[in-house]
């Protein structure tokens, strides 16, 4: 990226002082943390749509999955081939989605000025940016929190050198947090911010 | 929370598909490290946890001076609920605390609330006790007997011999027959055709009608004979009986006469052959006869779990059963003119009248003091033998009348009796135990009555030996923590952790109130009517004895099932990981119940230290 993220935020920071959005760029005051997942169609942010937008609220040791968000959007074009497989969501499973700028005002009504994680956040984070500059001007105000760096400096902390196993399923067996419906932008979310609450709250895991 | 909520487990399977949609929306997540405490005694619940992962054990705190204890019974594991009474309470009487890392599904108290509001059944579920969560399940699982029902053809061992006789035969003659043969009609033949005679068709002829005694019977049977076929089904038989008005159908096949069937015959189908058995019994007129209905017993016994009847009511019928069976066979051995001078008592589990599967045969014989009978122990050694071949097991400690130790006459028997009560060694506790359990089957009851009541007299006021009597109940201690072990053991003895506290506690109650029925149950409902127990604990107590019988019961007939001779050979113990998230539910708030009435024993007879 040509321009540091930090100046880029603090200039739209600035832009939207008095606009209907300043509320998204104030300093967060709570104890609250989304955790954000989205299926898109391609692991490249410049080709990749987004399928579905998953998101749950963490607040404390409780993961409130009453308190949830679970978006399918309108089937795009390039939903063929190779990421069917992993994700299984055809078409046909997008027929009742809802478009884009709706669901982009859902996303950021629930997020608020909440800070955001996620495993590889800012995968997720750039691809909901990539929708939501042209339409608002603004990228995802809150704070990034990245579930494989929360996990990485405390396995690092505890066993000097090597490598750590930052993948998904090793993270989860890591730290017996059962998976609920990989695949899914729901499940996941879940998964990861039980993972964090895990980090946070319980013993440090030992090395996988 | 999608799918990693397991709507199958009860009680969330009684809520319909909406309400299921609404309680899904309404989960919450929550992790909880090791020794955390997630519900505090007092405080006020957020809902019913349901545990997804980990292990949560429910305990009592009582404070002693500066020292807390806890004492944990109940363990929650994957799938099992727990704060679903304090929730709707309002308020937690125990603590919750996690065992090991433990994440829950959270259902919030509103959205309960509001689901036992529009559901009855699952707030039934909820917010009553073990007696209500039993009924419930048992209606889940009530389809499956009458499906059994339906199925079951006319050829399934209904079908009687008919009486036949011959057109000519007097009124008088097949009435005598009739009686001889211990059948309630008898079927005329005319020609090529049959006719139907019945005890009424005989009455009414001869009082109504007035017909000499000496009339053919021919004249008066009815020749319009409904018929069936022996692979037709029972239901269809019992579908005519009922248009038809009639009792009584003949079963033809290819023009053949095969037999009739009856109406109380399909009826008492339900109770799976009972009926049949008992007439089988009550007709044999020789050893052998009685041999072959002695095994038909075990069928039964297969059938009534089959057919789900309640295990409490197949103790009472197999009770009966094995009762005539022994009775029956002391008449067909014991000389007549010997038989009003001897008493035959069964003991143990027999008398107390709770066996089902065939247990260990625990008998034995009191006679009149000064009777002269010099084949007695030879006699005695044949009833013994003859029982072990019916496939009533040898008891292992030789309580059995071919043991002479246990033929005494009265004299003997109360001295016997009051011998043990003053020894508080273990065998001598164990004898007594099963000997106050016992109850007459055959020949003169008088005799035992005449023992059994000098004895509960010279019992009275004796405290000290009723508090050693009844510590034995609590012998086997803590059955929680053993079932806290659960995972990782894998099976209970349930004797020792449920049934025998409960039989044992409420014996030496019964004893010192002097009832005299044997029967647990009885003795329950005995204790409560003279206001020795509160009237809910007794019913609490007497649905944890009938699930604890009845879940052993069901393993014991797969193992039987399953072992190549027959013979089970670890009859008391449950493999958990054979019974499902609700029955392991269920044995566990049985388990509770035997720990409340553990405790109030110690308190009665000042068992504590």
């Amino acid at each position: 990226m040509i321009i540091p993220r930090t100046i880029r935020k603090m200039k739209e920071r600035m832009d939207h002082k008095n606009g209907p959005y300043a509320h998204l760029f104030a300093p967060y005051e709570g104890d609250e943390v989304v955790s954000l997942d989205c299926e898109t169609t391609s692991l490249n942010v410049k080709e990749g749509e987004i399928l579905s937008i998953g998101a749950v609220k963490i607040k404390g040791r409780k993961v409130m999955t009453s308190d949830r968000l679970d978006i399918k959007l309108k089937p795009p074009k390039s939903l063929t081939g190779d990421s069917i497989k992993i994700h299984k969501i055809r078409a046909a499973d997008l027929v009742d989605g809802v478009y884009m700028d709706e669901a982009l005002e859902k996303v950021l009504e629930f997020i608020g000025n909440r800070p955001i994680l996620g495993y590889y956040v800012n995968y997720d984070v750039r691809m909901l940016e990539k929708y939501l500059r042209p339409r608002y001007g603004f990228g995802l105000p809150g704070k990034a929190i990245e579930l494989s760096h929360v996990y990485h400096d405390i396995i690092k902390w505890r066993h000097v050198g090597g490598d750590v196993d930052l993948r998904f399923d090793t993270i989860s067996k890591c730290l017996d947090i059962p998976m609920l419906e990989r695949h899914t932008a729901l499940g996941d979310a879940i998964t990861v911010a039980l993972m964090y609450v895990r980090l946070n709250y319980g013993d440090p895991p030992k090395a996988g | 929370m999608p799918s990693s909520f397991k709507m199958e487990n009860m009680p969330f399977s009684l809520l319909s598909e909406r309400e299921q949609r609404y309680l899904r929306s309404s989960l919450d997540i929550g992790y909880y490290q090791a020794g955390e405490i997630i519900i505090a005694a007092g405080s006020v619940p957020e809902g019913v946890y349901v545990i997804l992962k980990g292990r949560v054990g429910e305990s009592d705190v009582t404070e002693e001076g500066e020292e807390k204890q806890e004492q944990v019974f109940v363990h929650y594991t994957n799938e099992d609920y727990f704060g679903g009474w304090s929730a709707i309470r309002g308020k937690a009487i125990h603590n919750f605390i996690a065992e090991e890392e433990t994440i829950c599904h959270v259902l919030p108290t509103k959205a309960l609330l509001e689901l036992c509001a529009g559901n009855s059944r699952f707030a039934d579920y909820f917010q009553q006790s073990l007696s209500a969560k039993t009924e419930i399940q048992a209606q889940e699982g009530g389809d499956q007997d009458m499906a059994e029902f339906m199925l079951a053809q006319v050829k399934d061992g209904l079908i009687r011999e008919p009486l036949i006789v011959v057109e000519g035969t007097s009124i008088s003659e097949a009435t005598v027959l009739m009686r001889e043969k211990h059948a309630d009609c008898v079927l005329v033949k005319r020609g090529n055709r049959y006719g139907m005679v019945t005890g009424t068709d005989l009455l009414d002829a001869v009082v109504i009608k007035r017909l000499e005694l000496t009339s053919d019977v021919a004249e008066i049977a009815s020749y319009r004979i409904i018929s069936t076929t022996s692979d037709d089904y029972l239901f269809n038989a019992l579908i005519t009986m009922t248009q038809q008005h009639i009792e009584r159908v003949v079963v033809m096949d290819d023009n053949q006469l095969t037999g009739i069937i009856e109406l109380t015959d399909v009826l008492s189908y339900f109770s799976s052959h009972s009926h049949v058995i008992g007439l089988r019994i009550e007709r044999a007129k020789t050893i052998e006869d009685l041999h072959e209905a002695a095994h038909g017993l075990n069928d039964l016994i297969k059938g009534l779990v089959t057919h789900g009847v309640k295990a409490r009511f197949a103790m009472d019928l197999i009770a009966a059963m094995n009762g005539r069976v022994i009775a029956k066979l002391f008449d067909l051995i014991v000389p007549v003119d010997m038989q009003p001078h001897v008493c035959l008592i069964v003991m143990g589990s027999e008398g107390r009248g709770e066996q089902i599967m065939k247990t260990d045969q625990d008998n034995a014989l009191i006679y009149r003091d000064g009777l002269q009978w010099p084949g007695m122990q030879d006699t005695m050694q044949l009833f013994t033998e003859t029982l072990i071949s019916f496939g009533f097991p040898e008891c292992p400690g030789n309580i059995m009348v071919s043991n002479p130790a246990w033929v005494k006459s009265i004299g003997q028997w109360t001295q016997q009796l009051s011998d043990w009560s003053y020894r508080c060694e273990g065998e001598a506790q164990m004898n007594l135990a099963i000997a106050v359990d016992a109850h007459p089957v055959a020949g003169n009851a008088a005799l035992f009555k005449t023992s059994r009541n000098w004895f509960m007299r010279h019992l009275q006021n004796n405290d000290v030996f009723f508090s050693h009597f009844a510590k034995a109940s609590l012998e086997f201690d803590t059955p929680l923590t053993f079932f806290g072990n659960l995972k990782d053991k894998g099976e209970l003895d349930v004797k020792k952790a449920g049934i025998f506290p409960i039989v044992h506690g409420i014996r030496a109650m019964a004893l010192q109130f002097k009832i005299l029925e044997t029967n647990t149950f009885k003795r329950i409902e005995a204790l409560v009517e003279i206001g020795q127990m509160k009237e809910e604990h007794g019913r609490e107590l007497a649905e944890a004895l009938a699930l604890f019988i009845q879940t052993r019961l069901r393993q014991q007939v797969k193992r039987i099932d399953d072992a190549s001779d027959g013979v089970d050979q670890t009859p008391n113990i449950l493999e958990l990981s054979a019974l499902d998230k609700m029955e392991r539910d269920l044995l566990r708030d049985g388990m509770h119940i035997v720990k409340g009435f553990k405790k109030s024993l110690t308190l009665r007879y000042h068992l504590g230290g």
